[in-house]
């Protein structure tokens, strides 16, 4: 089998729900490992930080 | 963070939390490039906020990498200063764009002048740690209006309607460029100066005055009255009583003195107090220190005496045509000032109500009150004071100084009643004089004048009208009114407040408001319709004085469960409100809160919209609570405990709570899920507890917690809530962690399992269920947008006839079916009798009231 370069994201809980979410659309996700840690795909690595930046940038409230 | 791009009024009022993130964000701050950038390059910091924040860690490092160049090559470059300073400024200018202002000439005795001025958008920079800040804080307030107030910097705006105001209580053009000239750092920008004179050359030049129940305008520039009548609109209006001739000339004009203050008195203030008849000079203590620097401009009265001997022209206008007139004069650039001479009104009966010789107002009351009578006129406006700061008697006051027929209106039908209450404790109006219009009491009052409490849209309504109401409104609108008294302004829509204005006769208005925010921005309208703001309290000073409690504000993060949080991700309806209300560790932060406040003998209100939330969390933790639902004997057998009895220390309060209750007793205020961004609603419920009995204790702190769920939609509606009460100067602490949370026993939904019930219960739950404030429903006369309705829409409908089928014996019970009830309300629980008091207990309170009550009316004397 085909070796597959692999990113350890280290997270909080609720990012890793976020990230489980993405996953659905768009398979990133190498192997969940526990509530704060999962292995993701490393050519997947920069999209997957810039969408997850926007989501968390919806709770933000900025002054215009 | 460069995501903040704020404008130059945000950054002074940036909450706590992002500045703390900001800094955070930093790994090292050397203190004396800090500083080098503050002091080297001022004339930047007119904007400060929008660079401050942004960058600075982008910065301290830029400036790091800039010395160790500099030092790396020390051989050929001596440091001089100059070098150094230019080398710093080339480094600073680009963080502020378009908004360096470091071409500005500092004055030489900058530091101790208090004020920035930008030159571009008329925004003041005050350092609020200036010894001279309290003076320059009252000229500001005249003629800017506040952006931001926290504690060291303060923010004010120049904008042609507090120009407006600074002219309509009397500042001269000239007086207000040399103060600010004086207290300015830098010299006043031509821009501000072409500014201020532009706006106060035409505003308040004109005045639209009641006088022998017709209407005129007045002004002491003929020139101006010539301008106004060369346009069509105004002379077509103009009512010609002596000559038909229509050449337009200064005789025609009826010419008049013009007024003074005289020996107007207001009521309850020390000048009444002292029997003074002759016009003191300067308001408070401050007027006299300064007298030499502020009187001349902030004071009102030594303006009056100028133009004393200064003739007035006038013309007079028609009646239905004033609309048309007022609008045109303010497309015209010459807006009017709306004022009445009330003292020599005689055509309209006199009032005699006054305030009762125990009824003192407080200092700021009576400044506020003083902007209004300032020259001997009453004048149209609106006066801006924190929640339990005493509007109701500005009000009241305001009445018992005009003496003339008196229309109050208010948003909802149990405000009327609290209005008329405060009227009868406050004033020693009889019980024949006040009369009460809403839906279900329609009252006149006897004889030639009273007063009349109303609702706006009892007043405003158009159509469907029963015969009564009919009767009653033509009363209202046959009759001339001295005034008007406009409680919540804030919230009333324009239309229905033009056709207020319009259909009902008032010579003069008088708005109130404690927040003077709206999320759709209609606050210019106001200046039109009302007049200019007149007065804004600073809360902070309030606080400081004792007049309001002094308040810490916390908002509490409260990590979402993971199951929780997966599920808020994929719904995408309102149900997620649903989900982010009842996160288990918000129900944990919560209880812990109670307890440790509990402990503290604090007496504690939890706020909540959302009703399945509210029972969900009151029957969870075995506390009383009421909604809309709850029953009014229910409801005031729950308060009653909740005052007396040491057992009840927390209730839950629905929307209902949030304005028409009174609870001088809370100390501390949770609220678990609230109504979106509403700046005012956090207003609002904040002071429920600025109000608190125990304020003037030592050391005494009221608690203002705000439960978040972290990482949902939330945050964002949090942070945009407290935007309003951080410019009043409060700051929120962000706590993330409840030190000896997870220790505490008897912890709810500790175990995962009892978690997954409760989402499981949550999913369960109807969608409805996650609407807000569904529990009230809006009296008949109640205005759309206060608090009383449910989205801030119209008044809901009385609900329709429900058609449900069942067999009959179903319906009557007669099924075998029994339930069992799992999670017991606490209100059930209650003893269907009064708190038990000890008669002991009884007596002594009622003394202790009894003595309070003299002390209070002792000390305000």
């Amino acid at each position: 089998m085909k070796a597959i370069r692999g990113v350890l994201l280290t997270c909080d809980s609720a990012v890793k729900q976020i990230l489980l979410t993405m996953n659905e659309k768009q398979s990133f996700i190498i192997e969940d490992l526990d509530d704060f840690h999962v292995v993701i795909k490393a050519d997947e690595e920069y999209r997957v930080r810039r969408e997850l930046e926007a989501e968390l940038e919806k709770n933000t409230y900025s002054l215009e | 963070m460069s995501k903040r791009t704020a404008e130059g009024s945000a950054d002074t009022s940036y909450p706590a939390k992002k500045s703390r993130k900001a800094r955070d964000d930093e790994d090292y701050v050397d203190v004396d490039n800090f500083q080098a950038v503050e002091l080297e390059s001022p004339p930047d910091s007119p904007v400060v906020p929008r660079g401050a924040t942004i960058n600075f860690s982008a910065l301290t490092r830029k400036l790091a990498d800039a010395r160790r160049a500099r030092e790396s090559g020390d051989g050929q470059d001596e440091s001089s200063l100059s070098t150094h300073r230019r080398q710093q400024d080339a480094l600073v200018s680009h963080v502020f764009q378009d908004h360096d202002f470091s071409w500005l000439h500092l004055k030489a005795d900058h530091a101790s002048r208090p004020l920035w001025i930008s030159p571009e958008d008329g925004h003041i920079i005050l350092e609020a740690f200036s010894p001279i800040a309290e003076q320059a804080q009252d000229f500001l307030i005249a003629i800017a209006e506040p952006v931001s107030r926290p504690a060291f910097i303060h923010e004010y705006k120049l904008t042609s309607y507090s120009l407006y105001a600074a002219v309509s209580v009397g500042l001269q053009t000239e007086d207000i460029i040399e103060v600010l000239n004086r207290l300015s750092k830098v010299p006043v920008p031509e821009s501000i100066v072409t500014f201020i004179r532009e706006r106060t050359l035409s505003y308040g030049k004109v005045k639209l005055v009641l006088k022998h129940n017709k209407y005129y305008v007045e002004s002491s520039h003929p020139e101006t009255l010539q301008f106004l009548l060369k346009d069509r609109v105004i002379r077509e209006a103009r009512v010609h009583s002596e000559r038909v001739d229509n050449s337009i000339r200064a005789a025609t004009f009826t010419t008049s003195k013009a007024p003074v203050k005289g020996n107007l008195v207001i009521p309850g203030t020390k000048e009444a107090e002292k029997k003074k008849d002759e016009q003191t000079n300067g308001k408070g203590a401050n007027g006299k220190t300064d007298a030499e620097l502020f009187t001349s401009v902030v004071g009102v009265e030594q303006d009056e005496v100028e133009e004393d001997d200064e003739n007035v022209h006038a013309f007079e206008i028609d009646d239905a045509k004033i609309d048309d007139v007022k609008k045109r004069c303010n497309e015209l650039e010459y807006p009017m000032l709306e004022e009445y001479d009330f003292r020599n009104d005689t055509i309209n009966a006199n009032l005699e109500i006054d305030l009762k010789p125990s009824t003192v107002i407080r200092p700021y009351q009576e400044t506020s009150l003083s902007k209004m009578f300032g020259n001997g006129r009453a004048r149209s406006g609106i006066i801006v004071l924190p929640c339990g700061a005493g509007k109701t008697l500005v009000g009241i006051t305001a009445a018992c100084t005009i003496k003339k027929s008196c229309l109050v209106l208010c948003t909802s039908s149990v405000s009327v009643m609290q209005w008329r209450q405060q009227f009868m404790q406050w004033s020693n109006v009889t019980d024949k004089q006040i009369a009460v219009f809403t839906a279900d009491q329609k009252e006149k009052f006897a004889g030639e004048s009273g007063i009349v409490v109303s609702t706006y849209s009892m007043v405003a309504n158009t159509h469907n009208r029963s015969h009564e109401a009919k009767k009653m409104m033509e009363f209202l609108t046959s009759r001339e009114w001295g005034f008007i008294l406009l409680d919540e302004v804030h919230v009333v829509p324009a239309a229905m407040f033009r056709r207020v204005v319009t259909t009902i006769k008032a010579h003069s208005k008088l708005g109130l408001t404690a927040t003077l925010v709206r999320e759709d921005d209609k606050i210019a309208d106001l200046n039109y319709m009302i007049g200019p703001k007149l007065y804004e309290a600073n809360w902070m000073e309030l606080a400081a004085k004792g007049h309001i409690a002094n308040v810490q504000c916390a908002e509490v993060w409260c990590p979402m469960t993971p199951e929780f949080y997966r599920e808020y991700l994929r719904e995408h309806s309102r149900k997620r409100m649903l989900l982010y209300c009842m996160n288990p560790r918000k129900f944990q932060a919560c209880q812990f809160l109670i307890k440790y406040h509990e402990d503290r003998g604090d007496k504690i209100i939890v706020f909540s919209d959302n009703v399945y939330a509210l029972e969900a969390y009151a029957k969870k933790l075995g506390k009383l609570y009421i909604h809309g639902g709850t029953g009014q004997t229910e409801r005031m057998r729950i308060l009653q405990w909740f005052q007396h009895s040491p057992e009840v220390n927390t209730i839950f309060l629905s929307k209902v709570g949030d304005t028409s209750i009174d609870l001088p007793e809370a100390t501390c205020l949770i609220q678990i899920s609230s109504h979106f961004g509403s700046r005012r609603q956090e207003a609002q419920r904040l002071g429920r507890i600025l109000r608190a009995k125990r304020r003037n204790d030592e050391g005494f702190n009221a608690f203002f917690y705000s439960l978040v769920s972290k990482d949902t939609q939330e945050m964002f509606y949090s942070t945009k809530r407290q935007q309003f009460l951080i410019d009043q100067g409060y700051a929120f602490k962000v706590i993330t962690h409840l030190e000896g949370l997870d220790d505490l026993p008897g912890l709810v939904y500790k175990s995962r399992d009892e978690q997954i019930e409760l989402l499981s219960s949550v999913l369960l739950a109807n969608e409805s269920e996650a609407e807000l404030g569904s529990d009230i429903r809006a009296n008949e006369g109640d205005l759309a947008g206060t608090v009383t309705s449910k989205d801030f829409g119209m008044p809901t409908k009385a609900p329709g006839v429900q058609r449900t089928t069942g067999s009959l014996t179903a319906l009557s019970g007669a099924q075998h079916m029994s339930y069992v009830e799992q999670n017991k309300s606490a209100n059930k629980k209650l003893a269907r009798e009064v708190a038990p008091r000890h008669k002991l207990f009884a007596k002594r309170d009622k003394d202790i009231a009894a003595a309070r009550k003299e002390a209070r009316s002792a000390a305000k004397g």
